[in-house]
């Protein structure tokens, strides 16, 4: 089934092409909106061009990755399990969080496959943040990065589940960073690329993930989005086919704009009530007065 | 078991999936109602059910149970319910004069900081006692945790919480391809904007839960106020994997009846049409 594309290339399309390397991929998603399926989308893109995937999975069990890759060529698909047993609680695991270092992940790589370009794909990040600190997180995926046993590296993270220095130091490394949202129309992916030559590339589109993975663009958000929910367009002027005239002249218009409001504090009556510089307060003390200053109890009888 | 849910979620005692994690939460509302739905639902099932109760002692489920159709204290005898009485067992961590040993599954008393591995290893050893049992037709094994907040409230943190339930999920629902149903318990505190992540309550609880869970219901007051004839809305979001990737949201409102509860579109109610 040939799926046509829109023309013009869009920013996600050159992501998913993958032709960078040393690139660290974040996409960050939220509860109301996730970001697996877009993952699976880059798994699959670089499945389909012969590359070696390595999934470092706490999330989801082999058989539901297995399953939402259905119909692509996952020889290439090196699976590796730290989702049954992350904590080392039962005694079958495989892969525990704490084994989350440069050397350890690139022993585990090494030893399943050989392939220079192959991509490593984390779900999820939060899952690691949570056990280890963000400062250890982040300087193992730069080591990941620069390290040269895989080509790139993409991670889910889940934003809402931390807190904004530690999303934000994530970010940071990120050499693309895609944020998804749920829209009206599909999914909204802000995009943030950082090229080698310093300079960073921004963008929005609207996309759809199809049931092969295959995503979709829908082009680019619409301004007007939140306002279609409130379905104001195309209102009647209300003041048509009245039995009474609701309208203005000008005449009126320009009075109705003269007026000072009885509350309003302007500039004529914050001149009228202030005396400035000519005032002057004399007091005269009554018999019942006590003008002692000293003491002030001096006139109680107790 | 209600039977208008069960037609909403398109399920009944002889036709459901498995390996679903359902997160029923609630935020200044009770959503316990729908944990009794879904014990009465498994049990008519014919699922292997695991109870672990911190809220209430077993005489109220029994009490709610039997008002729904349902016999906890046969299930028991059978031995198609496990149930952990929260309270009870935990009277003797707690009372150091007394001499009974509870089940270890409280032991995280002693010690809150030290996560949930003991209580885990209760449910999973429950869990398989039963499959190894003589009785062999049973179905898919079920947990149900009445409720998450009350592990906060003593002392265990949200982190600990989380790699419960997903040991839960990976034990039950990808190994034994059964069901987990857990209640949370949201205490409703506008928690602070700015640093989502470092609010180590419900909130952040229920946010990762959600990532999580397949089918998540939060139940909620009506935002307009009180109403004798609409007792709140429940919001059910279905994330399993759906056609053009997104979530399936669905808004209902509902009443609580003696016998049951009736869930309606909005709009709907019998007291309008």
């Amino acid at each position: 089934m040939l799926i046509s594309f829109s023309i013009c290339s869009t920013m996600l399309h050159d992501l998913l092409q993958g032709t960078d390397t040393g690139g660290l991929f974040i996409i960050q998603d939220s509860g109301s909106c996730s970001g697996r399926r877009l993952l699976w989308s880059f798994i699959k893109a670089a499945l389909n061009r012969t590359e070696a995937v390595h999934v470092l999975s706490f999330e989801v069990s082999e058989d539901e990755l297995k399953d939402g890759l259905k119909g692509s060529p996952i020889e290439r698909l090196h699976f590796h399990n730290a989702y049954s047993d992350p904590l080392a609680w039962t005694g079958s695991a495989t892969f525990t969080v704490d084994q989350f270092c440069v050397e350890k992940v690139t022993k585990l790589i090494k030893q399943t496959s050989q392939v220079k370009t192959a991509i490593l794909a984390i779900d999820s990040l939060s899952w690691i943040l949570r056990h280890i600190s963000p400062s250890a997180v982040c300087k193992t995926l730069q080591q990941l990065k620069n390290g040269g046993c895989v080509a790139n590296v993409i991670g889910l993270l889940h934003s809402d589940m931390h807190s904004r220095g530690t999303v934000g130091s994530l970010c940071h490394l990120a050499t693309s960073l895609i944020t998804v949202k749920a829209v009206l129309r599909g999914d909204q992916a802000m995009i943030t690329k950082r090229l080698k030559s310093g300079k960073v590339l921004q963008g929005e589109e609207v996309f759809t993930i199809k049931d092969d993975l295959t995503v979709i663009g829908q082009g680019k958000p619409s301004r007007s989005e939140p306002q279609e929910q409130m379905c104001i367009s195309n209102m009647a002027d209300p003041t048509a086919n009245l039995t009474f005239n609701l309208r203005l002249s000008e005449s009126q218009r320009e009075a109705k704009e003269k007026l000072a409001l009885p509350f309003v504090f302007s500039k004529e009556k914050k001149a009228a009530l202030l005396h400035t510089g000519s005032g002057r307060i004399v007091y005269e003390p009554d018999a019942n007065d006590d003008y002692d200053q000293e003491d002030p109890d001096d006139d109680l009888d107790v | 078991m209600f039977a208008e849910l069960n037609s909403i979620l398109n399920v009944s005692p002889e036709h459901f999936s498995t390996g679903e994690f359902v997160l029923l939460s609630d935020r200044q509302s009770d959503a316990s109602f729908l944990l009794h739905h879904f014990l009465g639902f498994y049990l008519r099932a014919g699922c292997q059910v695991c109870f672990v109760a911190l809220a209430q002692s077993f005489s109220h489920y029994s009490a709610v149970s039997q008002r729904l159709g349902v016999n906890l204290s046969q299930a028991k005898e059978k031995g198609q319910l496990v149930f952990l009485e929260g309270l009870q067992e935990s009277l003797s961590i707690l009372n150091p004069h007394d001499a009974r040993t509870g089940s270890e599954a409280m032991d995280f008393l002693r010690n809150p900081g030290a996560g949930l591995q003991c209580l885990f290893q209760f449910v999973s050893s429950s869990v398989d006692h039963s499959r190894g049992a003589e009785d062999g037709g049973r179905g898919p094994p079920v947990l149900l945790v009445d409720d998450l907040s009350m592990l906060l409230s003593l002392g265990v943190g949200v982190d600990a919480v989380l790699d419960f339930s997903h040991y839960c999920r990976t034990a039950i629902c990808s190994q034994l391809k059964g069901n987990v149903v857990m209640l949370l318990r949201c205490d409703g505190e506008d928690d602070d904007d700015d640093d989502v992540g470092s609010d180590d309550g419900s909130e952040r609880l229920l946010r990762g839960l959600t990532h999580q869970c397949s089918l998540a219901l939060h139940v909620q007051s009506l935002p307009t106020g009180y109403c004798r004839d609409i007792h709140g809305q429940v919001e059910m979001c279905d994330r399993r994997r759906q056609a053009g990737g997104q979530q399936r949201k669905m808004t209902f409102h509902f009443k609580v009846h003696d016998k049951g509860a009736s869930f309606f579109a909005p709009g709907t109610s019998s007291a309008v049409l």
